[in-house]
Parts: C-alpha cells; sequence; structure tokens
C-alpha cells in the first residue's frame, strides 16, 4: 500500500511510540523502520511514514492530532545521465 | 528574453533604414523602449508590409497571393534588444500602450543547432573543467576542500573506482556516512555509478574535501535495473546530516551537500494546491528540512534537472517550469549545467522555478570526459554532474571559511554576484545569474578578508 507522511510536534523525549499514542496509530499503520525523524529540532517538529488511511485520518486535513500532512513521499531519481 | 520589436516609425525614417548606403542604428528607430535594452550590434532591419494582391483582399490574411511593399509608408523596422526574464509578460503587453510605434513584440528563439545534447560526445575532460575552475588557483589560497566534510547523496561511492580515475587518494569519511535502513553496504565500497560519478566530478575542485557517502537512490529498487529512492530517505538523510553539523565545533563549522536527482513527473504527488503536494509546497517535510538544514549551516545544492526544452529527458513529465520542490528550494542553490565550450548544455532545466522563481541560480559544467563510471567513453553528464561540480567549489571555499564567519546564505549570495553573467539584462533562466566564476570569487574573498583585518 503506498503510504505518505505525516508530521507531529513532541516534546523532547520523542519517540515513536509517543507520536503513535499521540495519533492513535496502531503498529500496522506505521512504518516502524523509518522511525520517527526530527525535521527541526528547533521545533520539535518530526515525521513519520504511514500508511495512506492512517494518514487521511490523522493528518490536519482530517482534523486528527497531526501537525500537517498527509504529504506525498514520491519517488526520487538522479539527473542523469539525460535519456 | 532576446526579442525583436517591430515598429512603424515616421516613413523617411524607414527609408533610411532601407536604403543601405544609409546607415542607421538602433537608437535612431528605438530609443528609450522602457524596459527594453537594445541591442547597439543589431543593425535595424526593414521589414515589407504583406498585401493583398488583388483588390478587395483581405488585409489581415497571409493564405492568399500577397504583394510585399517596401513603400517607406507600408514598410517597418525590425530591432533586437533584451527584457527580463521576470518582466516579459507584463513588459511585452504594455509597450505598444506605451510607445504608439511599437507594433509588436516577438521571441528571439536561438536558432542554433549545436547544443549539446544527450547522447552526444563529450566536450572536453575534466582537466579543462580543472582549468576553468582555476584549481591551481584555489589551491593556491588553501581552498582544497581540506577538512571539510562533502555529503554526497546519491547511489554510493566506489573510493577505489574514483581513487583510480582520478590517480590520488580520496578520503571517505565512514564515521559521518549514513544508509538508509533498507540499504546495506559499506561506505565507498558501493558498485560504480551515478553516485561515484558525482564523487568524482566533487573532488575535482577540492580534491582533498572529506567524502560523505549517503546512499538514499538505493533505498528502493524496481526490476533490478532502475535506481530510485523515497524522499522520505531523504528526510531521514538529511536529518543525519543535522546531527553531523551540529556535532561540530563552531570554529569549523561546514557541511556541503550536493544532490543530483529530483522527482521527474508529477504522478506520485498531490496536485499543487493540495496541502500535501510536494512540487510547489515549502511545507513540505523534505523542503522544511533543507530549509532547517541550511539555516544550521550546511551549503545544499540540487542539480536544475534535465528538462530543457531544447532535449529534455524522456522521464520529463512535468508540462511546465520542470525545477520542482527542494531543486528550487530558496535556501538552496539550483545548478544548471554548461559544457566546457561555455554554453548551456539544452538539456539543463530553464527556470522559473516553483518554490522560488530565480532557478536556476548558476551553471557550472557538464558533459565532459571524466570518471567515466558511467560507462566506457561515457562523459559525466546531465546536471548531475554540474551540481557536483559546483559543489566541489563550495567545498573549496569552506576549507578556508567556516559557516560561522561566512554563512551559507551569504555564500550563496556571494557566487551568484561573481557569477559570469550570459546575458544583457542581468538574471534569465537559460543560465541564472552566470557561470560559476572561480577567479571572481576569489577576488572577492580576498576583499572580504582584507576588510575583516
Amino acid at each position: 500500500m503506498a503510504e505518505v507522511l505525516i508530521t507531529v510536534r513532541l516534546a523532547a523525549p520523542a519517540t515513536l511510540e509517543a507520536a503513535m499514542r499521540r495519533l492513535g496509530l496502531t503498529e500496522d499503520e506505521v512504518d516502524a523502520a523509518y522511525g520517527l525523524v526530527p525535521v527541526d529540532p528547533g521545533r520539535n517538529l518530526y515525521v513519520l511514514r504511514v500508511t495512506e488511511d492512517a494518514g487521511r485520518r490523522v493528518g490536519d486535513s482530517g482534523a486528527g492530532a497531526a501537525d500537517g500532512g498527509p504529504y506525498s513521499d514520491p519517488p526520487i531519481e538522479p539527473y542523469g545521465p539525460p535519456r | 528574453m532576446r526579442v525583436l520589436i517591430q515598429l512603424r516609425p515616421s516613413p523617411d525614417l524607414v527609408a533610411a533604414v532601407a536604403d543601405p548606403s544609409v546607415p542607421s542604428m538602433a537608437s535612431d528607430v528605438a530609443d528609450g523602449l522602457p524596459g527594453v535594452v537594445l541591442d547597439h550590434s543589431y543593425a535595424p532591419v526593414a521589414v515589407p508590409r504583406p498585401m493583398p494582391a488583388s483588390p478587395g483582399g483581405d488585409p489581415l490574411s497571409l493564405n492568399q497571393p500577397l504583394v510585399f511593399s517596401m513603400a517607406p509608408q507600408d514598410a517597418s523596422v525590425v530591432v533586437r534588444g533584451e527584457i527580463a526574464d521576470d518582466e516579459v509578460t507584463s513588459r511585452i503587453a504594455l509597450l505598444p500602450a506605451a510607445r504608439r510605434d511599437v507594433v509588436a513584440v516577438y521571441a528571439d528563439p536561438a536558432i542554433e543547432t549545436s547544443l549539446t545534447c544527450g547522447g552526444d560526445p563529450a566536450v572536453g575532460d575534466w582537466h579543462d573543467v580543472e582549468r576553468l575552475l582555476r584549481v591551481p588557483d584555489l589551491t593556491a589560497e588553501g581552498l582544497d576542500g581540506s577538512g571539510v566534510p562533502l555529503a554526497v547523496v546519491d547511489t554510493g561511492i566506489n573510493a577505489a573506482y574514483v581513487k583510480s580515475a582520478r590517480g590520488h587518494d580520496v578520503t571517505v569519511d565512514h564515521e559521518r556516512s549514513w544508509n538508509p535502513q533498507s540499504v546495506s553496504g559499506t561506505p565507498g565500497d558501493f558498485p560504480v555509478d551515478h553516485g561515484t560519478m558525482c564523487a568524482f566530478d566533487a573532488l575535482i575542485a577540492a580534491p582533498k574535501a572529506s567524502l560523505v557517502d549517503v546512499p538514499v537512490l538505493l533505498s528502493r529498487r524496481q526490476g533490478g535495473s532502475t535506481l530510485d529512492g523515497l524522499l522520505s530517505d531523504a528526510i531521514a538523510a538529511y536529518a543525519h546530516l543535522r546531527e553531523v553539523l551540529d556535532a561540530q565545533p563552531a570554529e569549523s563549522r561546514a557541511l556541503v551537500v550536493t544532490n543530483s536527482w529530483g522527482s521527474f513527473s508529477p504522478r506520485w504527488d498531490f496536485p499543487p494546491g493540495h496541502p500535501g503536494n510536494y512540487s510547489d509546497n515549502p511545507a513540505h517535510p523534505f523542503n522544511l528540512i533543507v530549509g532547517s538544514l541550511a539555516e544550521a549551516g550546511a551549503d545544499i545544492l540540487f542539480a536544475a534537472g534535465n528538462c530543457g526544452t531544447q532535449c529534455r529527458d524522456s522521464r520529463c513529465a512535468y508540462p511546465d517550469r520542470p525545477i520542482v520542490g527542494a531543486n528550487s528550494h530558496p535556501r538552496a542553490l539550483s545548478i544548471g549545467g554548461i559544457d566546457t565550450a561555455g554554453t548551456r548544455v539544452g538539456y539543463s532545466s530553464q527556470g522559473p522555478g516553483r518554490l522560488a522563481a530565480r532557478k536556476p541560480d548558476v551553471c557550472s559544467y557538464t558533459h565532459f570526459a571524466g570518471s567515466g563510471a558511467l560507462g566506457d567513453g561515457e562523459p559525466d553528464s546531465g546536471t548531475s554532474a554540474a551540481c557536483p561540480v559546483a559543489a566541489g567549489l563550495v567545498a573549496a571555499v569552506r576549507s578556508r571559511w567556516p559557516s560561522t564567519v561566512l554563512p551559507p546564505a551569504q555564500l550563496r549570495t556571494l557566487l551568484r554576484r561573481t557569477a559570469d553573467d550570459r546575458s544583457a539584462v542581468g538574471y534569465d533562466h537559460d543560465y541564472g545569474y552566470g557561470v560559476v566564476d572561480a577567479a571572481g570569487i576569489i577576488a572577492a574573498l580576498r576583499r572580504r578578508a582584507a576588510k575583516a583585518a
């Protein structure tokens, strides 16, 4: 299933478990291997990868507890050589 | 943008322009056009007026028998000039209103057929790039990349190959290198591919930089042959690079990050305007972390892309404005490509960018015989090569100028200000502010050092 990104603000010590509790996410909905990644330490802002359904549910557009999202997670490719 | 301006001045002026025995200049017929820098080397040209061949013909139709009148009361005059890229639409709309003698403004596209494209042979070699970047002069100034971590966010580096191709030792910083969770492998020991080319090209101007290997583009393989990754892995990589930067002492803080990759297609993105969109949205987490890392002291460079109008990569799927997302980030440098003859390669993406309009920022060298990492006889090509070449130049500067002394924003301004401008009106969407100019950079740094002393 396609996955999306959501952001959350958490006070230190921020953990994936704390983010999941805050957002009401289950283990099946979260890419635990990706984990909880700091985006901007100064703003306590973190990102996590979740299923598309979960992203819609907890993202800010779904009136959930996330700070932002769901955001796209597009593939990226090398810019060379030109084909 | 170069333009042709058609005017209908007084008949005696038209007659003078049409008379080959009378010398005439652009300023004679078109002086004072607001927002237009006239090309005075281009003599005005009289253009005949098409008219219906038979009485009663449609005066506006060109699809009928025509005669062409050079009579002074019928003919017009064309001059050449340049309008700033970010004023083109408004100037073209306003010129005929501002000046009653202006009939129309037309594009004057380059008609040269010799722009370098994908598949063309190399133009020069990496020693030409060394010469153009004035590497001996940089070295004499102590600007050789010593002690500067240079992160190659790509497909991984093969250090043994780079060492062999360069004929010099290569330093890979194992401690600061990082793999995405789905990638196993040792820093500096990945298969020879795109990332190895980037590492080789980055070392041209900064031979003593310490390579930080970040093989994000190995994070996802499709069909076993295509190299690609996910933007989420790039976010995780940047979070690691933030730790690398923060761990450095302030007096020597420096981190240069070269990114020769991007998104070719809007297919996997939310559409522009959607809050989760990447291509046009500064609030996307990757665009946020790029801004955050740059603010913390990193110099971040992105390839502009290979979607130039003259010979775009077949994967380019954005209908317009192909410099998207972080490749157009206001706190990163977007690097276009020129060949070693100084001409923009036809595949180098043109602006405006989607996050910041003035992209690309500057151009650097590509399409030269270099690493050979892409295959025997294959040039180091794409804006993929131009970006690390420029990153090497930035890393060279950082050997003596840490980010606490010369913040990334000031260094970006310095590179733009010293660039060798390729148009008559400053910034343009083909070359940006111009071609990186090591001599200009050295001179500016000397002035700065003298002022601080």
